[in-house]
Parts: structure tokens; C-alpha cells; sequence
């Protein structure tokens, strides 16, 4: 050979000798080096070795492949139903061990497949749209964000339109929220307007109507099935007319006040029908307005103006379909230059480094990003959710594969049979990988039934009322379902499928000795541990959030929350409804606020003291009128409270301790007078009072209480706090309720006690703790069955040991201790490293938590003490069986 | 058909094999197929229809001697059989008789939709 030739790759030529049909290799070997060589002198050695990759993998066909097994042309099913009827003989032999393993595998795998649901469902949505390769979601992005925006500016849709990539756009603005009425029937929604590019790009398929002109016309509007079923019951929709009633938005006018009152907007023609159920889609609505009917509702000053404005890009999704054959990069090159053409536009203080950036429809629901169209869960809680079934999964696999390798003695007389009359290793380690597939699938039915019982589980937890996981069954569920299986049982069965199918035949069936048969105790030891330090590590973390739930609940907020029936204002009088409530005896006092405190909701104002010239801070605010604070029992330190003067009172403001401290105020009273501005203009705000600090933000997110301004502003307010003195509560309400139909007939009445409120912004924590105890719940079973497995057999194994140490005098106890000894050093060793480990990582976390709970060796104790407990349960169940059977009985076992 | 299976691709090679009488083996047949054809041609396609064409008959192999460019690894040549040479002629004579057989009206364009 010259110097000069180089040689093909050694790598795929490695993978071509590994598959190749011996007969044919050598030839195809020379084809190959030869084309190669005549590559590398006409396109280089790079692009040669390439081509001659590819050429490798295009060779991997049946005809070219080495034909499987050392004699291709027996038919081998006979050997095939004796593994599997062997391996059935086996599970039935020994019932106790093939149970654990069976429902071990089952329990697992039931969270599992729940999991796999839960990814269907979610992904299954809008997968019904013809273009769905080529619609992309516009996303924006500044400097300083956390996360990308769902939403891009209003006029970006029309601008992007007239690049040639894009073949049509779209843009849906939400602002939609209020009452459908239909003669005597309402019905609150929510909706989006829609142009007529809407059904060029997505295939929503209308029950009637013609998407080409359902979306034309002014004051036309698309509903969802269910809507129309509720609205007109058996009748046609198409052509009725429901009028519009906004609840929700908020319009700005020139001062910065905003207002809240129910607005009348008109008539709307129904010109389509959509079924959303059957469509599942990451848009969600219940109407879907024409983009036309916007400027005649912003002329009357019904909505907000954004149609020119660049710098807002908070409202509207916009969605782009690409030309046959173009490609996502040329979209954001356009969207790039967008960004530099209109600079100028969209230059604001929040819009610093302002870009955007296309998003695939496929990766829409699960790349949930701000502002976005529905909740969902995001791909890193998958992967949480994944990595606990994976643990809990490989849990049960070491189960399998331990209980295996334990019993490698009543397996030994059969390999050495096989092996003698002629089967090779690789015929035992199928016959062994069969096996533990065949075990999987057994367990793969039981799990079917253990999930129907989790599924209602599932659906009952908090966190579902905003996903809404239906989990319906797909049919290619099925196939992933199986596939889980048979992965499941070769991983389990893999290890003991080597380790046995290597017997020596002569050792195999001349020695039954201990050292024959026991197999790898130091490596059983090690899974066993491993098991138990996973188990320990998830229930001190379950325990730890526990104790942090109920320290969230016990928690100080700095005002009463017991009795207060927080009740919607719905766009009606404040001043009328507290004159209606009033004259109810049960009610002690009413107040009234914009939003309510601690529940997840907050507002901020940017102001700074009068006379200083330094950056306005950002300050939490929160609207109230003047019985708020005596209501809630927050407590006045300094000053008073609002002017009985309504116009003095309005450029009042209260503000709370940490206010004072972070303005460097050495004292309350100190503050009591001073006068801010806002940096959105509106009158200066004087200090009228002090008052001591609360809870105002979740406290999830806060650990130390912010500053906040209370101000008194009754155009603001949208809830009424009622206290109710009188014991039956039931009793008041009703008569709350019926007051308000005298006054509001239309909406009903909606309330909700403030400390159920409050509390319930803690359910997503308490899902945590079901989820996290479930899944701790099920680590420590299938540890502890695994663990009941091998003292089982250890017990049996030693069961003439016993009679004879018996016989000889020793007790009961120094029996049990004998047989416990090793499982209990087992147990020992797994607290020893588990405890410290489940320490520093909770710790580790737990720092990040705002207003965490005190974590301490207590709670690592008491886990491992729950641990200790189910652990020697279990152990003592089996070896006291057996220490206290009778002599002669033990005697007799052959 | 009966007797004669025979694709449009095994077709194609069977031919070049022909063609190129006592120089037939796999790269040769490849350069040939693609000069004449111009279409690219796998290894894995061709390697896989020589190796059915041998199995149905149409094709013997005899090993050749190694070259250098082969880093000294023998070339298989491949030769018609009588059978080959009669599966090529029938699968000739079935499109022949087939063409025969369309309408001159097809081929006169001012009739033809």
C-alpha cells in the first residue's frame, strides 16, 4: 500500500464489518475503498469521507446484512415457546417473588404511562391545521426579561405581510371579556379578535358559516359550539345576533385614571361555529370577533387604541405562514429588519434591546412562554415530572434485577442443562431477556388497572383546573404503552441475563454450594442501598414541603382574614351596594379595594418624594376605601386616616413601615406629611398617615414585605369586604345574595371568603406535596418489597441453619438477629450516606424559598425514623417467621 | 411475467452487466449506470439487486484479482447466465408487444386531450 492513499474512515468501516454479510464483505469492502479513492482525488477528503458514511448506512438494508443467528434457516419458534413457557412455569413456581416483581414493575410503570398521557394530550393540540409546518408564532423579547413574550406589537402583522417569504399573517388580540346575551340568556366569555387571515392560516373546520367571509364584516363574530348550545339550544346559530357586554377592560383617558364599568358594545352578527373541543388547540376562546369591528369600538372609546403602536407588545399574537419552501431564518432576517426599520417607533424605556423571533406550531404547546394563550405545563416540568418516574422506574428494574441474581441458584441446574445439551450464551440471554419482557407485560396489564385508579387522582388536583388535562386515550398510547413495557423488562432483565447465562456448566451443575449460587452479594448490597438512599431522599423532601405548606398556612400576614366575604363588584356602584349590605344585622363593617391582598395580584406605581431629583421608585399600591384598614385590623402607627373630605382624601395616600425604612425615615411619624409625585402625573400625594406592615404580595414571591401606598380611589374599586359578625355565617350570605339580585339581577352574586382565598393560593404547593408523597410513597413500597423479597429468601435459604442452631439451644431473638443482621447493617449504611445527602440538596433549594420554614436535623431524623421503621417491619416479618417455626419442621425442609 | 421477475432497477443493472461483458463488477457497473443513466446509484442499491439477480439466476460471480486502489481486496465480477439473457429478452419483447398494441390515435396530438 502507498503512503500517498488514505483510507476510508475507520469508524462507519467498522460498522460496515460489524453488519455485513461475511460471503459478501470483501468485495463490497474493495467497491467502497475504491470509490473512495476516486472521491478523495475529485471532491477532497472531507466530503469523501462523508459520502462514504452515507454510502455505509444506505448499505444497511436486508440482503447486505449478516443473516441473524448462526443457522438462518431453522425455525426456531418451538425454542421460543419453550422460553416462554418456562418463564410462565417459573412465575407461577415462585408466586411470592414473581408478585413483588410483578407489582413493583406495575406501580412504576403506572406513573409512567400517566406521564406519557399527559405529554399526548398536550401535544396533540392544534395538529388538525393543514399548514402547521408552516406557521410560525411571532415572539418578543427585550433586554433584562426573564422569559420571551407570547405577544408582539399590534401593527406588526400587516408589516410583515408584505415581505415576500411570508405567503399571509395573522393577529389575534385578546380584550374580549364579558357577557354573551342572548334574549333572557348570559353567559360570561372571553374571546379574541380575528382578521380574515385567521383561516389562511389555521384550519379551524366551522360547523357553519364560510370561513372565507366569516371573519369580513364588522360586528361579526365566530362562536364555539358550546356557546351556541347554551345560547340558542337546538336552534341554527348562523345569522342571530348576541349583544356584548365588556366586563374587564380597562380604558386609559388622557389622566391616568382608570375605570371599571360594564360597557355596552353592540350587537354582533354570529357568522361561524367552531367546535373546540374537538379541535384541541393552544388558542382558547369562546367567541372569536371580526378585526373590523375594532375601530368603530375604539372611535366610541370602548378599546384601546394600540392599531400604531410599536412600543406595546404586550396584547397581540401574531402568527406568520412562510411561503412554500421558505425557511424560519429568512423569517427572522425579516423580523430583524423590522426591528431596525421602525427603531424609531418602537424605542421605549421598556423596549430596551427589543427583538423577535419565530416559534414553530409544533413547539407552541410546550414552549409556553410569557403572556401566552393558555396554561400549560412547560417542557422543564415534564422533565421533572420524567426524572420521578425514572427514578421510581429504575427502582423497581433494580428490584427485578436483584431478586434475579439472588434466586441465580434455582436457575443454575437448568443453564447447565441448556449449556450441555448445546445452547450458546447468547441463547440463554435471550431466554432470560424474555423472561423479564414477559414479567414487564404482566405488569404492563396490572398498571393499566392502576392507572384508571390514577387518573381521577390526578384529575382532582389543583394545578388541573388550569391545565385541563382530559387524558383521553390515544391509540398510539397503545403502541408507546407496550414499548415502555418491553424497554422496562430488558433493562431489568439485562444484568441477570448475563450474569447468569455466564455459568460455568460443570459449576452449574456439580456445586449447589453457597458460593455457587448466592451471586454478587456486594453488588446486591449496593443496589438495596442505593433503593433506600433514593426513598430516604424523597421522603425528607415530601416531609420538608409539608412542614413548608403548613408554615405558609400558619402564617403571619399582619391582618384578619377570618369572616371577610370578599364579593365582585361586577361594574355596580360601590356606594349603592354598602347601602344595600348595610341594612343586613349580621354585617359588622364593609370596605372596598381594587385588588386583594396576598392572592397573587399586584399593582405598582412608580413615584418618588416631591422636590427630589433622584429615579421614581416602584412602589406596590394597592386602592382602598377609608374602612379598609379598620376592616382587615391593620393597625394605624402614625398619622391618620383618610380625610372625610372626598376631594382631600383622593390625593391622600397611607403607606406602610418598610416605606419609611427604605426612604431611611428614622421614625413613623417622621413621614406623616410628606408629599410625593407620580411619575404619571395626576395631583401630589400627601402622607396622611402610617400604617403597620402586611402581606400584600404572595408569599411565594416576597420574602421581605415591600414598600406600599394605600391610596383612596372608589373608581378603582372592584371587590366589597363585608365582615359578618353574626355566627351563621350561611345564614348572612344568603341574604348578602339576595340583596345584591335586588340590585344586580343579571350577574350573580360571586364570593369568596378571604381566608379560603388566601389559603388557596397555597394548593399549588399542596400538589407538590401530593405529587412529591405519592411518588415517595411508591419509592419506599417498592423498596421495601424488594427488601421483603431478598429476606425472604434469605429465610428460606437458611431455613436448616435455623433448626439446627435451635436444637442446639439458641432463642428466638439471637435467631432473628442472626438472620436480620446483614439487612440491617444494609439499612444502616443507607441512612448514613442518605441523610446527609438529603440535607444538602433540600437545603440547597430551600435557600432560594422566600419565608421558608426552619429546617433542621428534625426532619431528616423523622424521615429517616419512617425509613428505620418500614424497613425493620418488613426485615422482622419474614426472619421472625422462620425463627419461630417449630424444629422439627425446619429439620425436615430438603 | 410468470417466469421472469425482474424490477425496472434489476433491469437497468442486468443490462449494464451486459454492457460491460468481462469488466463488471461493482464500482464499474455503478460509474457505468450513472454515465448512462444519470441518476445516482448507492452501493447499497446496487450491492443489494446484484446479490437478488445472483439469487434468482440471472447473474454468476467469479472472484478477480485485488488492486491497489482496493487496498488489495478482490474484485467479484458478474456475468449473464443464458438465464439473465432470456429474462432481459422477454421483459424486451412484453414492452414491445405493449407498445404495439397502444392506438396510433394516442400518438397523433391534435386528437389527444
Amino acid at each position: 500500500m502507498k503512503e500517498a492513499s488514505p483510507l476510508p474512515p475507520r469508524l462507519p468501516l467498522r460498522l460496515f464489518r460489524a453488519f455485513c454479510d461475511p460471503n459478501l464483505r470483501i468485495y463490497i469492502e474493495g467497491d467502497l475503498i475504491e470509490l473512495h479513492q476516486e472521491r478523495v482525488e475529485t471532491l477532497g477528503k472531507r466530503k469523501a469521507d462523508l459520502r462514504f458514511a452515507w454510502d455505509v448506512l444506505l448499505l444497511f438494508r436486508p440482503g447486505i446484512i449478516r443473516p441473524l443467528g448462526f443457522t438462518p434457516h431453522l425455525n426456531h419458534s418451538a425454542m421460543y415457546r419453550n422460553y416462554f413457557k418456562i418463564g410462565f412455569r417459573n412465575l407461577l413456581k415462585y408466586k411470592t417473588f414473581s408478585f413483588i416483581n410483578i407489582f413493583g414493575l406495575a406501580l412504576a410503570m403506572s406513573v409512567s404511562m400517566l406521564i406519557l398521557m399527559m405529554l399526548a394530550e398536550q401535544t396533540s393540540s392544534d395538529q388538525f391545521h393543514e399548514k402547521k409546518d408552516r406557521i410560525y408564532r411571532i415572539l418578543s423579547d427585550h433586554e433584562g426579561s426573564r422569559n420571551q413574550y407570547a405577544t408582539s406589537p399590534q401593527p406588526l402583522a400587516a408589516e410583515l405581510a408584505s415581505y415576500p417569504s411570508v405567503e399571509a399573517t395573522t393577529r389575534l388580540i385578546p380584550g374580549i371579556g364579558g357577557d354573551a346575551i342572548f334574549e333572557d340568556k348570559t353567559k360570561g366569555i372571553n374571546g379574541l379578535f380575528a382578521d380574515p387571515g385567521f383561516f389562511r392560516l389555521f384550519s379551524f373546520p366551522l360547523e357553519y358559516g364560510d370561513p372565507a367571509s366569516a371573519l369580513t364584516a364588522p360586528y361579526s363574530a365566530i362562536i364555539t359550539k358550546e356557546l351556541a348550545t347554551l345560547l340558542f339550544r337546538d336552534e341554527s346559530p348562523l345569522g342571530k345576533t348576541i349583544q356584548l357586554q365588556d366586563q374587564r377592560t380597562r380604558i386609559t383617558d388622557a389622566k391616568d385614571s382608570t375605570q371599571t364599568v360594564a360597557l355596552d358594545w353592540g350587537n354582533f352578527t354570529v357568522t361561524g361555529v367552531i367546535d373546540r373541543e374537538r379541535y384541541p388547540s393552544h388558542l382558547t376562546f369562546d367567541i372569536l370577533v371580526s378585526d373590523s369591528s375594532m375601530p368603530s369600538l375604539i372611535t366610541a372609546g370602548k378599546l384601546e387604541d394600540r392599531r400604531e403602536d410599536w412600543t406595546y407588545f404586550f396584547r397581540t399574537y401574531t402568527f406568520a405562514l412562510l411561503q412554500e419552501g421558505g425557511s424560519p431564518e429568512e423569517l427572522n432576517a425579516n423580523l430583524n429588519d423590522i426591528v431596525q426599520r421602525r427603531a424609531e417607533e418602537i424605542k421605549a424605556d421598556h423596549t430596551k434591546g427589543f427583538k423577535m423571533a419565530s416559534q414553530p406550531l409544533p413547539d407552541v404547546a410546550l414552549g409556553i412562554v410569557n403572556n401566552d394563550t393558555s396554561f400549560r405545563l412547560p417542557m422543564f416540568a415534564y422533565y421533572f415530572l420524567i426524572g420521578l418516574a425514572l427514578a421510581i422506574l429504575a427502582s423497581a428494574c433494580l428490584n427485578y434485577t436483584n431478586l434475579s441474581i439472588a434466586r441465580a441458584l434455582t436457575r443454575a441446574k437448568e443453564i447447565g442443562i441448556r449449556k450441555v445439551t448445546g445452547a450458546f450464551r447468547k441463547n440463554l440471554v435471550a431466554q432470560f431477556l424474555s423472561e423479564s419482557v414477559l414479567t414487564a407485560l404482566l405488569a404492563l396489564a396490572i398498571a393499566s388497572l392502576l392507572l384508571l385508579a390514577l387518573i381521577p387522582f390526578f384529575k382532582g388536583l389543583w394545578v388541573n383546573q388550569f391545565l385541563n388535562l382530559q387524558l383521553p386515550f390515544f391509540p398510539s398510547l397503545f403502541l408507546g404503552f407496550i414499548l415502555l413495557a418491553v424497554v422496562v423488562g430488558l433493562i431489568a432483565g439485562i444484568y441477570p441475563a448475563l450474569f447468569l447465562s455466564g455459568y460455568q456448566p460443570i459449576k452449574a451443575l456439580k456445586s449447589l454450594s453457597e458460593t455457587g449460587g448466592a451471586g454478587k452479594l456486594r453488588l446486591r448490597k449496593l443496589l438495596g442501598v442505593s433503593q433506600f438512599v433514593v426513598s430516604l431522599f424523597f421522603i425528607t423532601t415530601s416531609i420538608l414541603i409539608y412542614n413548608q405548606f403548613k408554615h405558609y398556612m400558619a402564617f403571619d400576614y399582619g391582618f384578619q382574614s377570618e369572616n371577610i366575604v370578599n364579593i365582585q363588584l361586577q361594574g355596580l356602584d360601590y356606594e349603592k351596594l354598602r347601602g344595600e349590605f348595610e341594612r343586613i344585622p349580621g354585617v359588622s363593617t364593609i370596605s372596598a379595594c381594587d385588588i386583594i391582598p396576598a392572592t397573587g395580584t399586584n399593582n405598582n406605581s412608580q413615584i418618588r418624594v416631591l422636590g427630589e431629583q433622584s429615579d421614581y421608585r416602584s412602589v406596590g399600591i394597592l386602592h382602598i376605601d377609608r374602612n379598609f384598614p379598620e376592616n382587615l385590623g391593620i393597625e394605624m402607627l402614625a398619622g391618620s386616616a383618610f380625610s372625610a373630605n372626598e376631594q382631600l382624601a383622593e390625593s391622600q395616600i397611607l403607606v406602610n413601615e418598610a416605606m419609611a425604612k427604605e426612604l431611611g425615615y428614622p421614625s413613623a411619624d417622621a413621614m406623616v406629611g410628606l408629599q410625593f409625585e407620580s411619575k404619571w402625573g395626576g395631583p401630589l400625594l400627601t402622607v396622611a398617615g402610617v400604617v403597620k406592615d402586611f402581606r400584600y404580595k404572595l408569599l411565594l414571591n416576597e420574602h421581605a414585605i415591600a414598600p406600599l401606598m394605600l391610596r383612596y380611589d372608589p373608581k378603582q374599586f372592584q371587590y366589597v369586604n363585608v365582615k359578618i359578625a353574626s355566627p351563621d355565617l350561611m345564614q348572612t350570605l344568603a341574604e348578602l345574595e339576595g340583596h345584591w339580585k335586588k340590585l344586580d339581577p343579571v350577574h350573580s352574586f360571586s364570593y369568596q371568603f378571604l381566608d379560603e382565598e388566601i389559603e388557596a393560593t397555597h394548593r399549588g404547593l399542596f400538589d407538590v406535596v401530593s405529587i412529591l408523597g405519592f411518588v415517595s410513597f411508591l419509592a419506599i413500597f417498592i423498596a421495601c418489597l424488594g427488601l421483603l423479597g431478598m429476606t425472604t429468601y434469605a429465610a428460606e435459604r437458611k431455613t436448616k441453619e435455623v433448626g439446627i442452631r435451635k436444637f442446639l439451644g439458641a432463642d428466638n431473638f439471637s435467631i432473628t438477629l442472626l438472620l436480620s443482621k446483614g439487612f440491617l447493617q444494609m439499612l444502616a449504611l443507607s441512612i448514613a450516606l442518605g441523610a446527609p445527602l438529603s440535607y444538602f440538596v433540600n437545603k440547597l433549594w430551600l435557600e432560594n424559598l422566600p419565608n421558608r420554614v426552619d429546617f433542621g436535623l428534625g426532619t431528616v431524623l423523622l424521615g429517616s425514623l419512617v425509613l428505620l421503621a418500614l424497613g425493620v417491619l418488613t426485615i422482622s416479618s419474614q426472619t421472625i417467621r422462620v425463627a419461630r417455626s417449630k424444629v422439627a419442621d425446619t429439620l425436615k425442609v430438603e | 411475467m410468470g417466469q421472469y421477475q425482474l424490477g425496472e432497477f434489476e433491469e437497468l443493472v442486468l443490462l449494464t452487466v451486459g454492457i460491460l461483458y468481462d469488466e463488471a463488477y461493482g464500482v464499474a457497473i455503478k460509474n457505468e449506470m450513472e454515465q448512462r443513466l444519470d441518476r445516482g446509484v448507492s452501493v447499497g442499491a446496487l450491492q443489494t439487486a446484484l446479490q437478488r439477480l445472483e439469487k434468482k439466476g440471472y447473474l454468476k460471480s467469479q472472484e478477480g484479482a485485488g488492486t491497489q486502489e482496493r487496498a488489495g481486496r478482490p474484485k467479484r465480477f458478474y456475468q449473464l447466465t443464458a438465464a439473465g439473457r432470456n429474462a432481459l429478452a422477454h421483459s424486451r419483447e412484453t414492452r414491445e408487444s405493449l407498445w404495439q398494441a397502444i392506438p396510433a390515435a394516442v400518438w397523433n396530438l391534435k386528437t389527444a386531450q
